[in-house]
């Protein structure tokens, strides 16, 4: 029975719409004032946003100091790095932000740079975003190979053989070599802070338990784990399923049969003649060996089976060193470290500082960089860091961790170094295609003849 | 028969206790299979990075404060937390009222490019932020809005507009059509029936829309790391996101610091939530 | 008489144009272009910090070649339909229950919608414990002698295990946002229409099947539609669990974009896999709306 107010409840409806118009009112009030105050904000923050925020406190300083007052004549910088300077328990990143305070410090005044941190993760997205939006930071970190092509091609990165030249700066480098991943046409566009070199550890109280010396050769290798393993200990602990570190033993073993990356770029080498194959073929051997979990742990996983003394033999880089000895300080001196058997290079890699091309103040952010490398930092990089310093700075070996010792060793000892298999390939793409072929004859789903043919078709069609 | 407006029939009672205590005893399943991972997040906070990895599911050995402590201070997140709240505060507010106003320009209003409309606020739904995010970022960086709040909030207006409009052009759809006719007769103006009835007839799916957009916001994590480089003005997001490592993740302050970023979040959503069963009212029992 | 004054005042031109301008001038201004510049891209080989070169379809010939695309494809499609069946009945069963309780219903609403709130990495990385090979569950069923199975890196099957367990956890996470919308739908509804149902001798299950579920349809269209867009473009959670792996396994269209996008810089070829996207969430939600025509019902 409709009639002109609508259905049969007339009662309850004009009750309910009474009640909702009182709460209307009340909420159209609320709503006003609501309005109001998030205009007042908006324009705040419109205010806050527009003018460039120069004198910000930069990350590492929690009392918030600014530069000078009087900003007029300071050249402002920004330096980019990939982990947060005050949230990091990372030894190197606490080494980073100690840096720049000083730098700040010392050059008060004069020059001042802003940090910007992102995570890991973000890295690469916001500095392309920056990039392509001009606001470029006039410094910042890269790893060399691939991700370092993609600034130097279209121009971003600066040349900086003229600085290096002045003041004798590369002469208080090692060596030439340090700069040979960041060399593009005989010009240098980054300049390394550090440098990590992957190695197996080793547990030496296992290795003596059980009679196992440390393996020079592959077959010794294997030998070593099949002790190991009759003596009841996991011989090798790895996160198989994470690609960059089953990707280091990949490379090894690669190195080992003789694979020649450059040939293969420029097509004068192919993946399917053969050493790719017995690589390969290796692995699935030493996989044998690996923890039952291999496939499902993850990096940390796979750390803290080595620390907490579950297994042998832990194949990474150095920068594992301070997490293994920040985690377990007992454990440090159980470590022992050893080359990778069986090659004469050793796989190495580093961080480097990259100038931008558009930089309004290049002498600041050379003066800036020249501190990253200076004895101070350097000195702080061995002791305190455990990674290989890239000048030659003398530097207190009974403070550094034990391992670093080793390292050197092993680094002094190789004939050369050569960068990570992922890293030294003509495209990031091609170097993950590489990790994840594999990950997949590790996982048993390709043979090491499909995976040859797969990365020689993967090359054909992408790369050459 | 007696029926009263529980809705059973007197002499159901044991029948109906029965059906209530199962519901109760699957709610309360329910409610385990969800706060027990919650509770392990809890309890690792207080544990050290190296007790997560040997014992990551008993009780921690004693109670490590410093992992909060650390976190508060080094994440600094009691500044993020304002950030958040400024950033998903205005994106809420003005997105309700820009949305809710052409919601009901869609549902309610007539003419003709009604659905089309509604198909090309759709698109905005559709589009992952990931494919906009440098376009995005470059324009907003030659309006000088890079590296600022506002520079933040125009973007997750815009992409909480989509959703609101969507949801709360249904609401006013289902509107009653009386309320508004006898409006009409009542000689009140279309902007007078839109804040005096429609509005506050579809405060549920204010409510809900409300909260939805907020939640999407609070979490959203690379329009703020991109968009954002001072420390003073990161999100909560970002904040957490410090504590991932280059090589490796600290477990412990991370989960400090969500534990930390939970408790705001909860207190507003309860608040929120409770409003949208308001409408229930007491006694009824609703099938 | 009163319908035609009514319908003049909602034709009022001047009206619609102020309630709709600020949302569309928004929406064109911000959103709009980029999304055009992102189908132009999709045309071109753009890798980020050169120009970009139009190639025409090339990098829509390539997708069909590209094998993680195969397998993005196939996994987001198995969550879409996993997402919507699944979230649609629990959402519904839920929803059911706690209205029809009084005491508690605030306290188990809450905490069902609680994970909601919570950021995906955290979560992401919750769950990657709880499912990790030796931690987590594995150690649980250690203590009665069963071997768990590798949760997260098990790749046999068409549909590998991994996707299983994703697809739970995001259930786990977002059944509470269709419950509560459910929920809102169902308190609209007048209880007189339930008194009048009582009266007519129903019992509650007659009357949730004839009264509450076709009232409430129109929420069931918009949650489904926002489950599947939602599910299609499903990024966080699966990223923060496995990355897309192993090899690339648990890969959807989201992950794939973002991997070709932002680690190897393709921006054409990643704006190609959004444009793809986009044209699945359109046929799909066509589709839903289609299945789902509604009347309007007086409530």
């Amino acid at each position: 029975m409709e009639n002109r107010y609508g259905s049969i409840n007339t009662a309850t409806d004009v009750t309910k719409t009474f009640q909702f118009f009182k709460g209307g009112l009340k909420m159209r009030k609320k709503l006003l004032a609501v309005i109001l105050s998030a205009a007042m904000a908006a324009t705040l923050l419109a205010g806050c946003g527009s003018t460039p925020d120069a004198s910000d406190e930069t990350a590492a300083s929690d009392s918030g100091e600014t530069a000078t007052a009087d900003n007029s004549g300071v050249q402002e910088i920004t330096w980019m790095f990939w982990d947060d300077l005050t949230a990091t328990e990372d030894l190197i990143s606490k080494g980073y932000a100690e840096t720049i305070e000083r730098f700040n410090a010392d050059y008060e005044g004069q020059y001042h740079v802003t940090t910007i941190t992102t995570n890991l993760e973000e890295y690469y997205p916001k500095l392309n975003a920056l990039v392509a939006s001009n606001e470029t930071p006039d410094v910042f970190i890269v790893s060399p190979g691939p991700n370092l092509t993609v600034y130097v091609e279209p121009g971003v990165a600066a040349p900086l053989d003229d600085y290096l030249a002045a003041d004798g700066w590369k002469d208080s480098f090692t060596s030439d070599a340090v700069f040979s991943q960041m060399t593009y046409d005989g010009k240098i566009y980054a300049v390394p802070l550090n440098i990590a070199a992957a190695c197996a550890f080793y547990n030496t109280e296992m290795f003596e338990a059980a009679g196992v010396k440390v393996p020079e050769t592959w077959d010794e290798m294997l030998d070593a784990c099949e002790k190991l393993e009759a003596a009841g200990y996991t011989p090798i602990t790895i996160s198989a399923g994470t690609a960059w570190c089953l990707s280091m033993v990949a490379g090894y073993l690669c190195e080992m049969e003789g694979v020649d990356l450059a040939a293969l770029e420029d097509g004068s080498a192919s993946w399917e003649d053969g050493k790719l194959e017995s690589a390969a073929a290796k692995l699935v051997e030493l996989s044998k060996y690996f923890q039952k979990t291999a496939a499902g742990d993850t990096n940390d996983v796979a750390t803290a089976n080595f620390y907490n003394e579950e297994a042998a033999i832990l194949i990474q880089g150095s920068w594992a060193i301070a997490q293994i000895n920040g985690s377990n300080p007992d454990f440090e001196s159980k470590c022992g470290v050893f080359q990778f058997p069986g090659v004469e290079r050793v796989i190495a890699k580093s961080d480097s500082l990259v100038m931008s091309s558009s930089t309004k103040y290049p002498e600041a952010c050379t003066a800036l960089m020249k501190y990253f490398t200076d004895d101070a930092a350097q000195k702080y990089t061995a002791e305190i860091g455990g990674k290989i310093p890239v000048t030659s700075v003398e530097y207190d070996a009974s403070v550094a961790p034990a391992q670093l010792a080793y390292v050197m060793d092993v680094f002094g000892g190789a004939k050369g170094t050569f960068g990570f298999y992922n890293e030294s390939m003509p495209s990031t793409e091609a170097g993950a295609y590489f990790d994840d072929t594999m990950v997949s004859v590790f996982l048993g789903d390709m043979t090491p003849a499909e995976a040859a043919t797969d990365m020689e078709e993967f090359y054909a069609g992408n790369c050459r | 028969m007696k029926c009263d407006g529980r809705g059973y029939i007197m002499g159901d009672k044991t029948k109906s206790t029965i059906v209530k205590t199962m519901i109760y005893v699957f709610l309360i399943l329910v409610a385990v299979i969800y706060i027990a991972p919650l509770l392990w997040v809890l309890m690792v906070s207080f544990k050290t990075n190296a007790e997560i990895f040997s014992s990551p599911f008993s009780l921690p050995e004693s109670f490590y404060l410093e992992n909060y402590t650390f976190a508060w201070t080094a994440g600094k997140l009691g500044i993020a937390t304002l950030n958040s709240f400024i950033v998903c505060g205005v994106t809420l507010v003005l997105s309700m009222l820009i949305g809710s106003m052409a919601a009901f320009a869609i549902g309610r209003l007539r003419f003709k490019l009604a659905k089309p409309c509604m198909t090309f606020f759709l698109l905005g739904m559709m589009i992952p932020v990931h494919c906009v995010m440098i376009p995005l970022f470059t324009r907003f960086a030659k309006m000088g809005l890079s590296n600022s709040l506002t520079g933040i909030i125009i973007p997750y207006l815009t992409f909480s507009l989509p959703v609101t409009i969507f949801i709360m052009t249904g609401f006013f759809q289902s509107m009653p059509n009386e309320l508004i006719e006898s409006a009409c007769i009542d000689g009140a103006s279309i902007y007078g029936i839109f804040f005096k009835i429609a509005l506050p007839l579809a405060r549920t799916g204010l409510f809900v829309t409300g909260l939805m957009t907020f939640v999407a916001n609070w979490n959203e994590l690379l329009l703020a790391m991109v968009f954002i480089s001072d420390d003073a003005k990161k999100t909560l997001p970002v904040s957490l996101s410090k504590f991932v490592g280059p090589y490796n993740t600290n477990y412990s302050q991370m989960f400090a610091a969500i534990i930390i970023a939970i408790i705001p979040t909860v207190i507003v959503y309860c608040i929120f939530s409770n409003q949208i069963v308001d409408g229930l009212t007491a006694g009824a029992v609703k099938g | 008489m009163e319908e035609h004054e009514m319908d003049k005042l909602l034709r009022n031109k001047k009206a619609i144009i102020i309630f709709l301008t600020p949302a569309l001038l928004l929406f064109t201004v911000v959103l709009f272009v980029p999304i055009c510049q992102s189908i132009y891209y999709s045309f071109c080989e753009y890798k980020g910090l050169t120009a970009p070169e139009f190639i025409g379809l090339e990098n829509y010939k390539n997708l069909f070649k590209d094998k993680s695309m195969v397998f993005a494809l196939k996994n987001s499609l198995f969550f879409l339909i996993f997402s919507c069946v699944s979230q649609l009945v629990m959402g519904l069963f839920l929803a059911a229950l706690l209205t029809n309780i009084k005491k508690g219903r605030n306290l188990f609403k809450n905490i069902i919608y609680l994970p909601c709130v919570l950021s995906s990495t955290a979560l992401g990385l919750l769950w990657m414990f709880i499912f990790s090979p030796k931690l987590g569950i594995n150690q649980a069923l250690e203590k009665f002698g069963m071997e768990g199975p590798l949760w997260l890196m098990d790749t046999s099957g068409f549909i590998i295990l991994p996707m299983w367990v994703i697809a739970f956890v995001a259930l786990w996470q977002y059944v509470g946002q269709s419950m509560m919308l459910y929920m809102a739908q169902i308190s609209g509804i007048s209880t007189s229409l339930y008194e009048a149902s009582y009266i007519d001798g129903c019992n509650r299950a007659k009357s949730f099947i004839h009264i509450t579920l076709p009232l409430i349809k129109p929420m069931v269209a918009t949650a489904m539609s926002l489950n599947a867009i939602g599910s299609l473009k499903f990024f966080d959670l699966i990223f923060n669990m496995t990355e897309g792996g192993p090899n690339h396994r648990t890969e959807v269209l989201a992950t794939h974009l973002y991997t070709q996008g932002f680690k190897y810089n393709k921006y054409g070829y990643a704006s190609a896999i959004g444009v793809v996207l986009i044209v699945l969430c359109l046929l799909v939600t066509g589709l839903i709306n289609k299945f789902m025509k509604t009347e309007n019902y007086e409530m």
